[in-house]
């Protein structure tokens, strides 16, 4: 017992790093490893219920606020909340408080126009990618309250009827941070209506302004963007194309599993360790 | 006169942020408008600041260092975005686009990716039951963990429900418990900065 005991406690922290690349890794090749059935939070179902029942000719506002860092999470809840609004005909404006995230977002637009169903999609006229503006996003927020459309000095026909950002019927903050606060803070005095898409490491900071109603629903971290993307596919969206957090599921499982099980022998040498009085 | 123009500013500025706040009406709103312009205006001329400060930093690395070809293909990579955004703008197709998506995209996931692996470790050295306290940390997170997986759900239907209870719970309370503390810090603070006793602002 004492050599396993110093085996672990000497372990090479290089074979945690492959055991967790090798976890985040295999998955891929078996994604049925692991159950893939799992319910909706009523959080998500929220975000989906409202941009569902928006009309056509509506507008939503996307706070882009993430770049490649955090992709992996938030990209597949972008994609599925613009899929959802475009397929309602429903106006998406786009703005980029990061300067990192223009690409990402330019590129996703491309992407969903060479699918099935959205060839036709024209920048300015269904969407329109807003930009980056030097200032802060209050700052950003007071301006689009005065002109919404000569805050970002653009033009098209997807502004018509808009003047104030209190003519966008709802607005989702994408951020792996507090970001989201910032509109939060300000959301009492202009009364927007907001949901939030974040990583799994942000949401917990995001529960109390769920609670206060100041969020009306949030999506929470890969399983969330999952979710998501099942409830699109369950009202007719094409699974071959929407599966992207859903892809990463197992992986998921297997990483996190493989974490409990170093959270266990890191505690079952510190217990030994402590019964026999002695460090190893 | 130095000291007391920027005291003045400081108090007018703050004191009329604040009112406006609650005060709805034109000229609040103009007044807003006033600043927001102002902002924008020295936050451009904060980023030639910016990129002027870097040409400099890695002009004197350079000439003087030892490490100069990390400098050096900085300096190229800067000069070649700069050159390729110039020439054909920055939308998909373009050069810098391709640079973005093959080069800076790869490279930014990497960097955050590591954390998995560093995490992983951490865990395996530091999250170790030293007390009841640390017993309740380490099994609130594991519950937590496995609500917002999908195994979670599968080893037992009502592990979403506790996880769910923990954060609009336990959680949310010490989460509300912080954030006031730090508004009413906000608070003091801006009044300090009005009244001027709040002068770090000003290098003092």
């Amino acid at each position: 017992m004492e050599k396993f005991i110093y085996t672990l406690k000497k372990l090479d922290k290089r074979w945690i790093y492959l055991l967790i690349f090798l976890s985040c890794i295999i998955p891929f090749w078996f994604p049925d490893m692991f159950p893939q059935e799992f319910s909706t939070s009523k959080e998500t179902q929220r975000v989906y219920d409202i941009i569902n029942g928006l009309n056509e000719g509506d507008a939503i506002f996307i706070d882009w606020a993430f770049d490649p860092t955090l992709q992996a999470e938030l990209l597949p809840m972008a994609e599925q909340t613009i899929k959802q609004a475009l397929d309602k005909k429903i106006r998406v404006f786009i703005y980029y408080p990061l300067l990192t995230g223009i690409s990402l977002g330019e590129n996703l637009l491309e992407n969903i126009k060479k699918e099935p169903g959205y060839e036709n999609i024209e920048n300015g006229v269904d969407y329109i990618h807003l930009g980056y503006l030097p200032i802060g996003v209050d700052m950003v927020l007071f301006s689009m309250y005065s002109d919404f459309k000569a805050t970002f000095g653009k033009e098209g026909k997807i502004f018509e009827g808009i003047k104030t950002f209190g003519d966008i019927k709802y607005m989702v903050s994408y951020a792996g941070s507090a970001h989201p606060e910032i509109y939060i803070s300000l959301q009492p005095r202009f009364g927007f209506k907001m949901g939030a898409g974040v990583t799994a490491v942000v949401g917990p900071d995001m529960v109390p302004y769920l609670q206060t109603g100041q969020l009306d629903g949030m999506l929470f971290g890969l399983k969330g963007a999952a979710e998501y993307e099942n409830l699109r596919i369950k009202s007719g969206a094409e699974k071959k194309y929407n599966q992207k957090a859903n892809a990463g599921m197992a992986s998921l499982n297997l990483s996190h599993i493989i974490m409990f099980l170093f959270i266990g022998l890191g505690n079952l040498v510190y217990f030994y360790e402590r019964k026999y009085k002695k460090s190893i | 006169m130095k000291k007391e123009i920027p005291l003045l500013i400081g108090f007018i500025a703050t004191i009329g942020w604040y009112l406006e706040f609650f005060m709805a009406g034109k000229f609040f709103e103009n007044w807003k408008m006033i600043f927001t312009t102002g902002f924008r205006n020295v936050a451009i001329v904060g980023l030639l600041v910016g990129m002027v400060n870097v040409l400099r930093v890695n002009y004197k690395k350079i000439k003087y260092n030892n490490d100069r070809w990390y400098s050096v293909y900085q300096m190229f990579i800067i000069a070649l975005m700069v050159f390729f955004g110039s020439l054909r703008g920055i939308s998909p197709g373009t050069p810098f686009d391709a640079m973005f998506t093959y080069g800076f995209v790869p490279l930014d996931a990497t960097v955050f990716s590591l954390l998995a692996f560093y995490v992983a470790s951490a865990s395996y050295r530091s999250f170790k039951i030293k007390s009841v306290e640390s017993a309740f940390l380490l099994v609130a997170a594991i519950l937590i963990m496995l609500s917002k997986m999908p195994l979670g759900e599968a080893m037992w239907s009502k592990i979403p429900v506790i996880g769910e209870w923990i954060m609009d719970g336990p959680t949310s309370a010490g989460k509300r418990a912080i954030l006031f503390g730090a508004y009413l810090g906000g608070l003091t603070m801006m009044i300090r900065v009005a009244f001027g006793l709040e002068r770090s602002h000003l290098s003092e």
